[in-house]
């Protein structure tokens, strides 16, 4: 590629809704394209629920916040949430019929058609369907091209090969940037947006665990300090940076009882959620509340 | 005085001054003088028979050796270099009036402490015309990671056009009540935004900005952001990578002088293991901390952001707080 060409003229990004106004006042917009955002949260906090969502949601045209797209979803954590799908995909068909028909899709369009799915259980597995993707990409046909990539869980993927060893770490560090580099080359030339989800782990208090990395001075959730996992080296790979906490609250709450998914509905818990913005290139730090419905997520305005 | 005679030290040096045909001193005139390989060849013939150059000696002090550049003059032109504001009064009292031109200077931290903002800010600032007292020049902004975002930088654009308004009220009949011409749109239109993928990429677009910026005479500041993150890939050999970046560092360095402007390079942080513990540091190596002027590295102290000079060769090492507001880059908010 001659350097001249490398000139581009910048435009404004894309963005992909959440689906709900609050939560995209909080992300101005939604998931931007062209770059990589990054969801941290410990298991059980929504990670997957948020990343079926914005699958189907591609979906839509772009006056609704979508891109009018289809999605590649590749999962790293057995098994895939299929039932859950079905269900997020039925009341995305009966709410949106109206609009998915108004892009060109057929009345008996099935939404889980639009989104690939794939299985991947290694780190060196993701880098080698990289080029198939991108030739998948170059050459797709469809009046609905791929423009999100969604990974499920990233760092499910380096937790078993590698030891804690200086070596296996600078190995860990160069197969981030690998990854990394492709995944925002992809984005850049197609004009994608990358959504990658990412575990915690608790704090200790030794190491780099607590480097204070984005707005956030300590990230809690369900009352324990945790960093999300991977290290500096990973922070360094994503353009943003969302973190999902949650907390339980034992005491009784008239205005809403939450019946939380887990205990179904014991005493009066509720399980509040939240969503904050650790680190971006284009927003000020914000958090918002959000809750898990049959339907999805969606924010709340407390 | 024939060249063969003349008490130069090593034969080498007499056989090169034959081989340049000076037979005589008389044949040799200020301009071939000057024109000699080694300084060390000319004061010799100087020292030797000072009376017969004398007479030649004003045209001669100019053309000495070509390229070089007495202290004063080195010194005047300090003073009159221009600098880059950073829109942080506490940040460009700590730089001495702000990023300056004609210099490398390394801009390190972690994610999400500001680096995008403030190579963001300078590529803006650079934009202000000289009668609010800026450089009016173009920006070059390479960028590696993707974390440029057009509506981040029309934000920042249109708070620098209030500010130019603002001041140009301030100052009141000086200005003869100036318009401000130039709207966020146009400093979107004033940066050339390289999008680099690999590092190939990057090293063919450096190789490339001589001729682009012969060609744009009035751009005065080069942002890569970041100048890392494709180099710290798996590099087979990790000598060759730095051989690769010392090149790149020089030719950088080289296109600051020649053009006179300012390049900021932009830098991550990777934990260094020293004596089994850990302790930060910027990345690519220790050799690539050689290769730039100046550095400055962001830290966060409690819930502020601070800036510390690591390296200069003219300023003392300070910190100062700073912030990133919706407007920008700005001073720090609380009041110690």
């Amino acid at each position: 590629m001659a350097p001249e060409n490398l000139l581009r003229r910048p435009q404004p990004a894309e963005k992909l809704t959440l689906g709900c106004p609050v939560m995209d006042r909080c992300l101005a917009g939604g998931i931007p394209c062209e770059s990589i955002t990054e969801i941290v949260a410990e298991s059980g906090s929504g990670k997957t629920q948020l990343c079926l969502q914005l699958a189907l949601l591609a979906q839509l045209p772009p006056s609704l916040g979508g891109l009018s797209a289809s999605s590649i979803y590749l999962h790293s954590e057995f098994p895939f949430p299929t039932r859950r799908l079905h269900q997020l995909a039925a009341q995305f068909h009966a709410h949106h019929l109206q609009d998915l028909i108004a892009t060109g899709r057929d009345q008996r369009y099935d939404p889980m058609d639009g989104i690939l799915v794939q299985s991947i259980h290694t780190a060196d597995q993701l880098l080698d369907i990289m080029p198939q993707t991108e030739s998948f990409l170059q050459n797709s046909q469809t009046q609905f091209p791929v423009r999100l990539i969604v990974i499920d869980s990233i760092a499910a993927l380096f937790r078993s090969d590698f030891d804690n060893t200086s070596i296996d770490l600078m190995k860990r560090s160069s197969l981030f940037f690998k990854i990394s580099g492709k995944l925002k080359s992809l984005a850049s030339r197609f004009r994608l947006a990358v959504v990658v989800t990412n575990q915690v782990v608790d704090y200790v208090g030794d190491g780099m665990n607590g480097l204070k990395i984005g707005n956030l001075e300590e990230l809690y959730s369900s009352g324990r300090r945790v960093c999300p996992a991977l290290g500096l080296a990973w922070s360094n790979c994503v353009n943003s940076r969302l973190f999902l906490s949650r907390e339980e609250d034992e005491k009784a709450n008239n205005c809403s009882v939450e019946r939380s998914e887990e205990d179904g509905g014991f005493g009066s818990r509720t399980t509040r959620r939240w969503l904050h913005l650790v680190f971006a290139p284009h927003l000020a730090p914000s958090s918002c509340e959000f809750v898990i419905r049959r339907e999805g997520i969606s924010g709340v305005d407390r | 005085m024939d060249p063969w005679k003349l008490p130069i030290s090593s034969a080498i040096q007499r056989k090169r001054l034959l081989s340049q045909s000076y037979t005589s001193h008389a044949s040799a005139s200020p301009s071939d003088l000057a024109c000699a390989d080694r300084a060390s060849d000319v004061i010799y013939l100087l020292l030797i028979e000072p009376q017969v150059i004398t007479s030649k000696f004003s045209v001669f002090s100019f053309l000495f050796v070509i390229g070089a550049q007495n202290a004063w003059d080195i010194l005047l032109e300090e003073e009159s270099m221009t600098r880059i504001t950073t829109s942080c009064a506490e940040l460009d009292k700590i730089l001495g009036g702000g990023i300056s031109c004609k210099e490398v200077t390394e801009i390190g931290g972690v994610p999400g402490i500001g680096k995008t903002q403030l190579g963001i800010q300078l590529a803006v600032n650079v934009q202000i015309p000289s009668y609010y007292g800026g450089l009016g020049g173009k920006a070059i902004y390479i960028d590696t990671e993707g974390s440029f975002m057009v509506e981040r930088v029309l934000q920042i654009a249109e708070a620098c056009t209030e500010d130019m308004t603002e001041y140009g009220r301030f100052l009141g009949k000086s200005i003869q009540a100036r318009q401000v011409e130039m709207g966020p749109k146009d400093f979107l239109e004033n940066i050339y935004y390289f999008r680099v993928c690999s590092y190939t990429e990057q090293i063919g677009l450096e190789n490339y900005l001589d001729k682009f910026i012969s060609e744009h005479r009035d751009v005065k500041i080069v942002v890569i952001d970041s100048v890392a993150f494709q180099f710290r890939q798996d590099f087979d050999d990790l000598a060759q990578r730095t051989r690769v970046l010392s090149a790149m560092a020089l030719k950088l360095m080289k296109l600051a002088k020649k053009f006179s402007l300012a390049v900021v390079l932009l830098n991550q942080v990777t934990t260094k293991v020293i004596e089994s513990s850990f302790q930060l540091a910027l990345a690519l190596g220790d050799s690539w901390s050689h290769s730039c002027t100046n550095r400055l590295i962001l830290y966060w102290n409690g819930e502020e952001r601070y800036a510390y000079i690591d390296k200069s060769p003219s300023l003392r090492s300070a910190s100062a707080p700073y912030s990133v507001t919706s407007r920008g880059i700005r001073n720090s908010s609380s009041n110690s």
